[in-house]
């Protein structure tokens, strides 16, 4: 019987982290659509996201499953909880890379304004910040989930800073709006994945240590190791 | 967990041999009144003889050895002075298999009454009602009461085994398995009733089923080699115990 479920839960950690390198591969492909107004990559962003629809479904089947047949408790339990979760964001993850990858068109000839305003500073940071989520559940690592939650309020800042910096371009010089409008949509996009990189650092946290830490406000009584990443 | 107004029943450094076998090693356990309180854990890791010592069942066995101290309200059930049928009228059985003696269904209810020399008719029609009632059984018993209780199917029989326990109204019922010979209805029928009777009374419970431990009950020990490893409430036992023998045994991983 054990046998079974643990190779189960094998095969659904392995589908998460499968699914999670796509998420990787897709978004830094999205970047360098962008950063290099190469239509060519920003298509193959937008075909490729049916692979990760597709693990999307397949997790959930084979959470449904593993439920069904097994009923788990304790740590099992929460790594399909966590499972479920982490889908749930890598897939929301996969759509918005999709959604960075349809403004390289319209700002294909505005690489100067990307630059200017620190938009390639944001992306790099969300990047590695996405990164360091994967590494967090390969390892089973809170300590480096935790880094990554805190690294949040360095995007969330980043994030007011272009953004005052696109308003004040556009009060500057009307005819900057339109890239600028798709500056301010694109700059949401960067913040999104941030916010769901965090989720599941959440929830890699709740897998291992058997916490629910989302929604709090003051994470220092955790006593962690967690390093400052970006 | 510390002693408390709630607690019904307390054993400290609780030793027991078979002969030289130590079968269960200074458990120190308190059992809350009106809960439900599961004991789980691998065949042979004492969860049983244990259940049994808070009745004095184990007295029957030849070559067992109880030491430590069990009280149940403040008193010490293994005392010089303890009245062992009182004791049992107290702190009720119930067994894996339904052991209803060969009379009617009736008979059996009223057999507590009986020999504690109620004879009166009505009263006894009272309490063989009440306790039908009380064991969710009535409805499917009231109009073949006459009837031998050895013909009813192994959920009913169970059912009338529980009234007739409740019969002498018990404080405690010690169930040891009641629901594993039993189909899926009938142990459904058997675990809304445990959930009912908590109100009222103390039930200990020892079950190998896992599902059912974190279905019926409050708290959960669980035993391994004759130890109590780690007693807390079902909620954690069954979402994050802290013993990694715990989790290991709920998660399948031996037992």
């Amino acid at each position: 019987m054990y046998h079974y479920l643990e190779e189960e839960l094998q095969q659904l950690t392995n589908k998460i982290l499968k699914m999670g390198s796509l998420v990787e591969e897709q978004l830094n492909l999205a970047v360098k659509a962008l950063f290099e107004s190469n239509l060519e990559y920003a298509k193959q962003v937008i075909e490729q996201d049916d692979k990760i629809d597709k693990y999307d479904v397949k997790i959930d089947k084979l959470c449904q499953r593993i439920f069904a047949l097994t009923q788990p408790v304790a740590v099992d339990l929460r790594i399909i909880l966590s499972a479920l979760k982490t889908n749930n964001d890598l897939e929301r993850m996969g759509d918005i890379a999709v959604n960075i990858a349809e403004r390289a068109e319209p700002l294909k000839s505005h690489l100067e304004l990307l630059r200017n305003v620190g938009m390639d500073l944001m992306a790099e940071k969300v990047r590695l910040m996405v990164s360091k989520t994967l590494d967090s559940i390969v390892n089973n690592d809170p300590d480096m989930a935790l880094s990554v939650i805190k690294a949040d309020d360095v995007i969330d800042k980043l994030e007011r800073d272009i953004f005052h910096k696109l308003i004040d371009l556009m009060e500057k010089d009307a005819s900057v709006i339109r890239p600028c409008a798709h500056c301010i949509t694109l700059l949401r996009h960067f913040e999104r994945i941030a916010d769901h990189a965090t989720n599941i650092a959440e929830e890699v946290v709740f897998l291992v240590d058997a916490k629910i830490i989302k929604h709090r406000k003051n994470l220092d009584d955790l006593d962690s190791n967690a390093e400052k990443i970006i | 967990m510390t002693k408390t107004k709630e607690t019904k029943i307390t054993t400290k450094k609780l030793n027991l041999f078979y002969g030289k076998k130590n079968a269960l090693k200074d458990v120190d356990i308190q059992i809350n009144s009106n809960k439900v309180t599961a004991l789980i854990g691998p065949s042979g890791c004492g969860k049983s003889t244990f259940l049994r010592t808070l009745n004095r069942m184990n007295d029957l066995i030849n070559g067992v050895k109880i030491t430590g101290d069990i009280q149940i309200d403040d008193e010490d059930i293994y005392s010089n002075k303890t009245d062992i049928v009182a004791l049992r009228r107290k702190v009720g059985m119930i067994f894996q298999k339904s052991n209803p003696f060969p009379k009617s269904i009736y008979e059996n209810v009223a057999y507590g009454a009986r020999i504690n020399g109620i004879n009166k008719k009505e009263w006894l029609d009272d309490i063989v009602e009440t306790s039908l009632k009380r064991a969710a059984i009535w409805d499917e018993v009231k109009d073949r009461l006459k009837e031998m209780a050895t013909g009813l199917s192994g959920g009913q029989q169970q059912r009338v085994c529980i009234a007739r326990t409740l019969a002498v109204n018990p404080e405690v019922i010690l169930m040891d398995e009641p629901a594993s010979a039993l189909d899926p209805i009938s142990t459904s029928k058997i675990e809304e009733l445990i959930f009912t009777l908590k109100n009222n009374i103390t039930i200990v419970i020892v079950t190998h089923n896992m599902q059912q431990a974190a279905r019926v009950s409050d708290v959960t020990g669980f035993f391994l080699n004759g130890e109590l490893i780690e007693y807390d409430s079902t909620r954690k036992i069954f979402t994050s115990p802290n013993d990694e023998r715990t989790q290991n045994y709920i998660t399948g991983k031996f037992g």
